[in-house]
Parts: structure tokens; sequence; C-alpha cells
């Protein structure tokens, strides 16, 4: 397995934050000792196994009753936004 | 806790006062708090609790806990101006029980590190020796346990985050079944691995702590039906025929004769006590696999839990020009280098390319670990070994090889218990270098009435009790 600086890149940009030129080669490094530790994980033979998503595989498929558990007041919804205006939480326009 | 009866407002309120102070006499030693709370308010509820489990007890919230109107960081820069508009299940039924909160403890960041040196407010110190690590994610609570500053704090654990810190700062940590106890508003990390629990000074408050905290929650829907047992009636010191498995991979890859030690006297108090004890070993291979299983399957949950924060669904907001300039921006300034690299790790399992081979292959290899460790639990009560390979690592300490055996195993086997969810605890074993070790019991689902017997049994053997750094 290889990481390179595009790769590491291309995953940061995905991921919606910058990375320095240090972390970047941080990173590099660190993966030579996890990338041992997976080809660890690698090596176990899983063939007809299933994965396990939860500890307890235990369905939960009842409906629940549809009735209003839980309101909270405008002024709670929009206390921790940055900016407010007309009791709206106010973004920069997406459509141009 | 539990012995409310007796108890007057007068000395319950010198109670709390005296908490309050002595966590802000340490603040400068251990920076493990991350907020105080003004706790007046509760005092005015407090006598509707006097019946309450935990009446006028004073406690501490790990920083992952919502609470309301009281700023919830999760040590993040991130989510340092995010107040809480509710608080989580947990936080209700403390209150309930008449417990007092008087602050937030410090962790690593987004309780994503076994340290606690990733805080945004720094790192927190062992109170044994402030040179050295309180472990973590849980690092805050734990350090305030083992000073002696609260005798409950609470905790969550993903990968050992509660039971390795306890061991290092010399308390008891105690992790239940998953689904225990409600997860409603804990800032998550890893869904299918985190479980909530506490630090208690005694496996007795463990227990009283355990009842109020368990339970059906709707709220949560992985949270479970499963009846609430009054744990506290477990704790009768009678072990005698219980059958207690040592992992001989945990012990045969530590290398410190000291903290075997101390691992072995444990052993052979129990057996007085009547415990059966017998070696097992389990698969080498899968055990050498637990902590890259581990990594991924978290840090590709975490990328996932974690997609909301950007400055403008939640956490500090970076201006600019554009929604996705914000977001940008946002998660640059708010997350720290760690917490970037680790989402770098999950982002990279996550790609279409390596899914299968990496995110799947974890997720199948923790299905043949969880099966490999029932094979053994199934002759046995319960499963134990030493909680670490080691005392506190000091602050800092980089000379662990990370591909060793005794770090792949020794000091990564209490991992195990995230995959199953089996309840597991740590407690005090001994001292090495005048530091706490602790020991590790792990018990059959749902049985923490049994395990904190036993680990109540082992309290009794030793005299570890009332130990509090500094004392």
């Amino acid at each position: 397995m290889s990481l390179n600086k595009e790769y590491i890149n291309v995953l940061a940009k995905d991921l919606m934050f910058e990375l320095s030129e240090d972390e970047v080669n941080d990173i590099i490094d660190e993966f030579d000792v996890l990338s041992q530790q997976l080809e660890l994980l690698q090596s176990i033979d899983t063939s007809g196994v299933l994965e396990m998503i939860y500890p307890f595989e235990e369905e939960t498929t009842f409906l629940r009753e549809d009735e209003v558990v839980n309101v909270i007041s405008q002024k709670d919804a929009i206390s921790n936004a940055f900016k407010v205006k007309s009791g709206h939480i106010l973004v920069p326009k997406v459509v141009k | 806790m539990g012995e409310n009866v007796m108890l007057n407002e007068e000395i319950v309120l010198k109670r709390i006062s005296d908490a309050y102070n002595f966590a802000k006499n340490v603040q400068e030693e251990l920076n493990a708090m991350v907020t105080f709370v003004d706790y007046n308010d509760q005092l005015e509820n407090m006598n509707m609790h006097k019946s309450g489990k935990m009446f006028g007890v004073p406690i501490v919230l790990k920083d992952n806990v919502n609470t309301k109107g009281i700023k919830t960081t999760a040590s993040s820069k991130m989510l340092e101006n995010y107040v809480p508009i509710y608080d989580a299940t947990i936080v209700t039924k403390l209150k309930d029980a008449g417990a007092i909160i008087i602050g937030k403890s410090s962790m690593d960041e987004l309780a994503m590190g076994g340290t606690n040196l990733t805080a945004a407010t720094g790192s927190v110190k062992n109170p044994y020796d402030t040179n050295r690590m309180s472990g973590g994610s849980s690092g805050g609570s734990a350090s305030l346990v083992g000073k002696g500053v609260v005798s409950m704090a609470i905790g969550s654990d993903t990968g050992d985050s509660i039971r390795k810190p306890a061991a290092f700062c010399g308390c008891v940590g105690l992790k239940p079944t998953y689904g225990r106890i409600s997860r409603y508003g804990i800032i998550p990390y890893s869904s299918s691995l985190d479980h909530v629990g506490c630090f208690t000074s005694n496996v007795k408050d463990a227990a009283i702590a355990l009842e109020v905290l368990a339970g059906r929650d709707d709220l949560d829907m992985t949270s479970s039906y499963e009846p609430v047992d009054n744990y506290s009636e477990f704790l009768s010191g009678d072990i005698k025929g219980k059958k207690i498995a040592i992992l001989k991979n945990v012990t045969d890859n530590i290398s410190n004769v000291d903290v075997l030690k101390c691992f072995n006297e444990s052993i052979e108090k129990l057996k007085q006590q009547g415990a059966i004890v017998e070696e097992v070993i389990l698969n080498e291979k899968l055990m050498l696999a637990i902590l890259p299983t581990y990594y991924l399957i978290a840090n590709c949950e975490a990328t996932a839990n974690h997609a909301n924060l950007n400055g403008i669904c939640y956490g500090n907001q970076v201006e600019s020009q554009t929604s996705e300039q914000i977001m940008i921006k946002s998660r640059t300034n708010g997350f720290g280098p760690l917490i970037r690299k680790r989402f770098v790790i999950g982002s990279y399992g996550l790609f279409v390319e390596n899914q299968e081979k990496l995110f799947k292959q974890a997720q199948k290899v923790r299905r043949l670990i969880v099966e490999e460790y029932d094979k053994v639990l199934k002759d046995f009560d319960f499963v134990c070994a030493p909680a670490s390979a080691s005392i506190a690592p000091l602050l800092d300490d980089k000379h662990l090889d990370q591909l060793s055996d005794e770090y792949l195993v020794a000091e990564n086997h209490m991992i195990i218990s995230n995959f199953t969810g089996y309840p597991s605890i740590s407690v005090p074993m001994g001292f090495v270098d005048k530091m706490p070790v602790g020991i590790n019991f792990t018990a059959h689902k749902f049985d923490e009435g049994n395990l904190l017997n036993l680990a109540y049994t082992h309290e009794l053997c030793n005299d570890f009790k009332a130990m509090k750094a500094g004392n």
C-alpha cells in the first residue's frame, strides 16, 4: 500500500480541510508503521465471514408512534448559529 | 454514595464546595478541567432529590456529555463556543439522583486518542506524577477521581478510554455492556464501539452509579431493554467456584516484571477466595490484529460522524465568501493535527478502492476476534489480564515500538470489549515505581452484577480502596 502526497491531498480535499506540508509528511511517515499493521489485518483469511457492524445483532424493526416528543424553541434553535437574520440562520448564497 | 439518609444539608453543601474548591486548587497542577460549573442553580432543586442514590454527591462529566446551558467542547477548538440546548439522558438521570455537577473534564480531542495530550486546553497530568500522562481519552475524569477531588466522574470508552486511564490514575473504571447506558446527548466518536461509563474511587460506588445510569432510553436506539439489576446487592465478596480465564497472550507479552508480580499476587488472592483460575491462549494472529482492526473501524466511523462539524451545522465558523470555503476553513482551523490525520486514515479506509480490503476486512476480522473470545468465555465467568503493560508513560514518551507484540497485544487487548460490547472493569492492583497499576476483568454481556462482585472481592483482598494520589 502506498500513500503519496497527491493522494493525501485528495483525501483532505474530500474531507474539506487543508493540511500543511509538515502534516502531509507526518502522515506519510506514520503510514509506514500503519501499513505494516494493516498488512497483519489483511493477512487474515476472512472468506465466508460476514462484516460485524454492531456488537449485538438484534434487529429493532418496530415502528414508533407518530407523536411529538421533543420541540425546541426558535430561540434555542438559533442559539449556536454564527450569523442570524430575522430569526433565521444566515449562510452565504449557494445559488448565484 | 447511596448513604443519603444520615446527611444533613450543611454537610452536603460543605462536601460540594470542598470538592469544587479542591478542583480549582489542583487545576494548575493537573489541568484536568475544561469548564468549572457554577452549581448554585442545582442546589436550589437539590432537596427534591433527597432520596436519590447520589444525593449531594459532587461529580464531573467528561466534556463530550451535552449539558444544557453549559459549554460542551469535547476538548476541541471546533466546539469551544458550543452551548447545548439540551441535557444528555445521563445528565437528567444523575440530576434526578441528586448528583451535583461541578465541572466538565478534559479529554483527548473528540475522544480520539489514548493519551489526553491532544485536548485543546493542553495535556492532562497524572495525579501521582505530573510528569506522566493521565491516559485518555477520558483523562480529566480519571485524574480528578485519582486525586480524590470527586468520588465519581463520567467517561466514555471507545477503545479502553475509561479502563486504561483508570489504571494509570489509580481508580476504578467501569465500561458496562454496549447499550446498558444511554448515549443520547454524548458527542459520538465511533458509533459501533462507543460506550458510556464511570470512574469511581471504589467498586461499591461504581455499582451505585451504574444503578443510576443504566436503562432503556427511547432516545437512543442502541440502548437495551434488558432489566437493570440492583448491582450493589451483588457485592457479597463471595466468588467461590467462579471461573476466571487469564489471557496468556497478554501476560506473555509484558516485559515489566513488577507489573506481572502485582498481577500474580492479585490472582493468588482471588484463588484464596475460591476462584478457579486457568490460563488461556487466543489465536495470536487475531490478537495482533486488534489494534489495526480498531484503528480502521474507529477512524472510518469517526470520519462520517464528524462530517457535521463544518462551521455551519456545528462548530466555530471561520468567515468566508462561499459555504464550501467556510467549511474548509472552519474544519482546517477547528481540528487539531492529530484529528485531521485520523480523518485522513478514515477516509482512506472508506475510499471506494480500499473499502473492501480495509474497512470491510476490519469489520470481518472484528467478527473473528469476537468469535475467538466467545470460545473462551463460554467455559468461564470472567476473563482477566493486566490493564496495561506498564505504568503511565511520561508526557514526552515517544519510544514505544508500535509494531511490537507488547504494544499490539498487551497494551491494547482491552479494545476487545469494545468489539464484543461485554462489560469490563479496571481496578487498582498495586504500585510499580510509586505509580498505580490496574487489573482488568471482563464478564458475559449484561452480567455487570457478577463482574462488580469480582472487582469488589479483589478490592476486599487489597487495600487500594482509599487510594488517593498525594495521600
